[in-house]
């Protein structure tokens, strides 16, 4: 059973990527179409890390001993002030490596 | 240039081009690998997951789904809501290709990730054939270097069973915030991000099962509908000027 809902997961994925490149399907999708998909990459994107830093344990962490959030503001400042993708994850990586030393885990 | 030359030198760059890459996707490598094994996959299954589905993002929110039983409907709409952005960028890359036959372009949709989509884009890329041999060189590097650290992650979880409480998950949470946050240079797309962080906490203290598709939907359709407003002033006073005038 699981296998059959990899396999279906795996053909929507190799469509999302391959509908517009298949020869036969006209190039244009409609404007508002394509604006709103516009949004679907930071909407997904921030849906899925939002989550990881927030919670611990299935409870929201607001506390300082939640590392993932105090990295994870060193990671969206160094990103605001640098635009470098690699600066970003070097710096609040080593950060989060940091703090996962010197907090004990609260789990 | 002999045509040898020019190969390896296409492919000497895509090398280095995709190497920072696949050095940041070890830790979401090994994180899917292990996370798989602790949820109960068979490693045949594991397996199956970075083979054909070949996406981070949904490998992990679907590993977690598939493990708490999640209705089948609900799996694949959330599959087809995270992979929703893969649609604009074959609509961006379906010129470049224009002239490429149809086995190619199958192979290069199977390839199309967020990294190599960034690569291809790059105002540097190679034009023609040669942009095929590239796309198509630094996609299977990337395929199999996330190929082979699932297959370190699926080993590891099967010995350490504590892989998933070193943190390994707060390297997707940054790729993603360093790959967003550049994008935000426009109140629609803020709106959107800004959304999208409330509505996930929200429906996850909820346990709603469909939470990242309606937190995605409802954060893509404020940032289309700001985007809206904001355009039809701007046509309103480009309007009114035109009148005074």
């Amino acid at each position: 059973m699981k296998i059959v809902t990899i396999l279906l997961i795996a053909m929507i994925t190799f469509l999302t990527r391959y509908l517009f490149l298949h020869p036969g399907i006209p190039l244009r999708i409609g404007d508002k179409l394509s604006q709103f998909l516009n949004f679907s990459g930071p909407a997904v994107l921030t849906a899925i890390w939002v989550p990881i830093v927030f919670f611990q344990n299935d409870q929201v962490n607001l506390t300082y001993n939640n590392p993932y959030l105090i990295a994870a503001s060193i990671a969206i400042i160094v990103s605001i002030k640098t635009k470098s993708v690699y600066l970003t994850l070097a710096i609040s990586g080593f950060v989060f490596i940091l703090l996962r030393v010197f907090i004990p885990a609260t789990s | 240039m002999t045509k040898k030359y020019i190969y390896s030198k296409v492919v000497k760059k895509g090398f280095i081009d995709i190497l920072p890459l696949n050095l940041a996707v070890i830790p979401w490598g090994i994180l899917c690998g292990s996370l798989a094994i602790q949820h109960g996959f068979s490693i045949f299954e594991a397996l199956l997951m970075p083979s054909l589905v070949f996406a981070g993002a949904v490998q992990l929110v679907v590993t977690e789904l598939i493990a708490n039983n999640t209705p089948l409907t609900t799996i694949l709409f959330t599959t087809l809501i995270i992979s929703s952005r893969h649609f604009l960028y074959g609509l961006a890359l379906k010129r470049r290709f224009n002239n490429v036959p149809g086995h190619y372009r199958v192979s290069i949709a199977f390839l199309l990730t967020d990294e190599l989509f960034a690569l291809s884009t790059h105002r540097k890329a190679f034009q023609g054939k040669l942009r095929l041999l590239y796309a198509i060189f630094t996609g299977s590097f990337f395929y199999f270097n996330w190929l082979i650290w699932n297959i370190i992650g699926i080993v590891a979880g099967s010995y350490l069973p504590d892989l998933t409480t070193l943190g390994l998950d707060f390297a997707i949470a940054v790729t993603f915030i360093a790959l967003v946050i550049p994008t935000i240079n426009n109140i629609p797309t803020f709106i959107t991000v800004m959304v999208a962080g409330v509505c996930s906490i929200y429906f996850k203290i909820n346990h709603w099962q469909l939470d990242l598709v309606i937190s995605s939907v409802i954060a893509m359709s404020c940032g289309y509908l700001s985007y809206r407003l904001i355009e039809k002033k701007i046509n309103k006073k480009t309007r009114d000027k035109g009148s005074v005038k």
